[in-house]
């Protein structure tokens, strides 16, 4: 995950820029699931987006150094403006869910707002965690398919 | 060429469309979850040459198509055109990438070694026949290492730089918005690299093969080993509105290099979305090729850009099926003047061949 040079925690150990990682990766039900507890504690919020659109994906080419676009990818996104404490929040997945994006952007206005700290800590920590064991358990699948090829 | 409007068979071409969509039955979101999970390669084949990356679309334009890929490309690439681009993802570098799979066909021994991942190279292609008579196929487990693989592998290029074996390009620090890019400007000859190699990403896998492979049996100076290949999962890193730089989620991608050897040692390059080892071999021999001074048209640029263009080249192909019925007719017109006037001036005939039907 993409990390912020000057990161700095902003629940328990994660930076803000892990937050977003977590969220956007994290189990979609798990994270739409506290986004509905989140918001019996923020006011009236307003929704500035909820839209799938596209991001263009540039890739850097190995040989000559070169980048260019690989193509776009179709992305949800959310923005979403809180009244009563004038904070905004933000979400954006790769797909189609924008559920997902608008329980990611009401999570992350509920950060800003300082509200819901203990349930958003737990979600983030349990979603690492579950994060960390699939890329673990994927890795361990591909190291078993390490080669040492001879040549005679 | 001459195009006419033409009128009628309104009911016809209805009743042709509902037997084509009757013949291909009901389309249902377990259909296209069914297509998405079971036919992944497919579904990544269309994604890289519609240019855009949504696996259930992909999917659902297969299904749609009942299969007919340039049909499934051109509804994804329709699709596309109703989306608004809502920004530009950072640049992927070759370390930030969630490698399952990464060889080398040149050197054995790579910083990082040789990871085979998920892949039929060194199996028997057997169909289990059995399947058909109700015994199902279920997959050996893989039996896991104990510690995981790497999730990032190191560079082979930056490898063969250091010791000198390859040129040393200085990287291009470009922002992504200012990228050239073929979806808001022409292809134009002699193309900037940036857009040749977006054009190889979102071509057509049959025709970039085919054309490669001329070029790899002699229609050209390429003799390509393949110098790394990789299949893994690129992260969309988007900005935040305070400037964060967040991981959206991951896409499936495949990169390869190829490298030959003339004065000295040359690489070509291709990447593409989704998991597509052939497209990227050929499509890095392209590259590769269309720098070399050669006479062959696998080795011209403008050749191989304009003709593997998925939707242009499939458009222009079945669009000759469609009535050329004035076309045609000014031709048989022209035809029958010429004869007409070689009677009148006393030409003798020219020999007609019994099985050719007189016009």
């Amino acid at each position: 995950m993409a990390h912020e040079p000057d990161a700095v925690p902003v629940v328990g150990t994660h930076d803000h820029s892990s937050i977003l990682g977590i969220l956007a990766s994290g189990r979609p039900e798990r994270i739409k699931a506290c986004a509905e507890q989140v918001l019996l504690e923020l006011s009236e919020i307003s929704v500035l987006k909820n839209r799938t659109g596209l991001a263009m994906l540039p890739f850097q080419d190995t040989v000559e150094g070169t980048s260019f676009h690989l193509g776009e990818v179709l992305v949800a996104e959310a923005h979403i403006h809180v009244a009563g404490v004038d904070v905004e929040g933000y979400g954006a997945v790769v797909g189609r869910d924008l559920e997902h994006a608008m329980a990611m952007a009401v999570i992350d206005a509920a950060i800003s707002a300082k509200r819901a700290s203990v349930a958003i800590g737990v979600l983030l920590d349990a979603e690492a965690s579950f994060i960390e064991e699939q890329e673990k358990t994927r890795l361990r699948m591909v190291e078993a398919t390490r080669v040492q090829m001879e040549t005679f | 060429m001459a195009y006419v409007a033409t009128r009628g068979g309104e009911h016809a071409i209805e009743q042709a469309e509902r037997l084509f969509r009757s013949d291909l039955g009901k389309i249902s979101a377990a259909r296209v979850s069914e297509i998405k999970t079971s036919l992944p390669y497919l579904v990544d084949r269309v994604m890289g040459e519609a240019s855009l990356y949504e696996p259930d679309l992909a999917a659902l334009a297969l299904a749609q198509a009942g299969g007919e890929l340039s049909e499934a490309v051109l509804l994804l690439r329709a699709y596309r055109t109703t989306q608004p681009r809502i920004g530009y993802a950072k640049t992927i570098e070759q370390a930030d990438l969630f490698t399952v799979r990464r060889i080398s066909a040149a050197f054995k021994d790579i910083p990082g070694g040789q990871i085979l991942g998920p892949t039929l190279d060194y199996s028997h292609r057997l169909l289990r026949v059995e399947v058909l008579t109700g015994e199902d196929y279920v997959p050996e487990p893989v039996i896991a290492s104990e510690t995981p693989a790497p999730a990032e592998q190191p560079s082979l290029t930056a490898w063969q730089k250091a010791q000198g074996l390859i040129a040393d390009h200085a990287t291009d620090d470009v922002a992504p918005e200012n990228i050239p890019d073929l979806t808001r400007e022409p292809l134009l000859f002699p193309a900037p690299r940036a857009h040749k190699l977006q054009s190889l990403a979102r071509a057509e896998t049959g025709g970039v093969l085919a054309l490669g492979y001329s070029t790899m049996r002699g229609y050209g100076d390429i003799h390509p080993t393949v110098n790394e290949l990789r299949l893994a999962e690129a992260p969309v890193r988007l900005r935040h509105p305070n400037g964060t730089v967040f991981n959206a989620g991951r896409v499936r991608v495949s990169q390869a290099e190829i490298i030959t050897k003339s004065a000295k040692l040359e690489l070509g390059f291709s990447a593409t979305f989704g998991w597509n080892e052939v497209k990227v071999i050929s499509a890095a021999t392209l590259d590769r090729a269309s720098a070399q001074d050669a006479p062959h048209a696998a080795s011209t640029e403008e050749f191989v850009l304009y003709h593997t263009e998925p939707v242009e080249s499939s458009g222009f192909c079945i669009h000759f099926k469609l009535p050329h019925y004035v076309t045609f007719q000014s031709s048989l017109d022209a035809i029958r003047r010429v004869k007409a006037d070689n009677v009148e001036n006393g030409k003798a005939p020219e020999p007609v061949n019994e099985k050719e039907p007189a016009l």
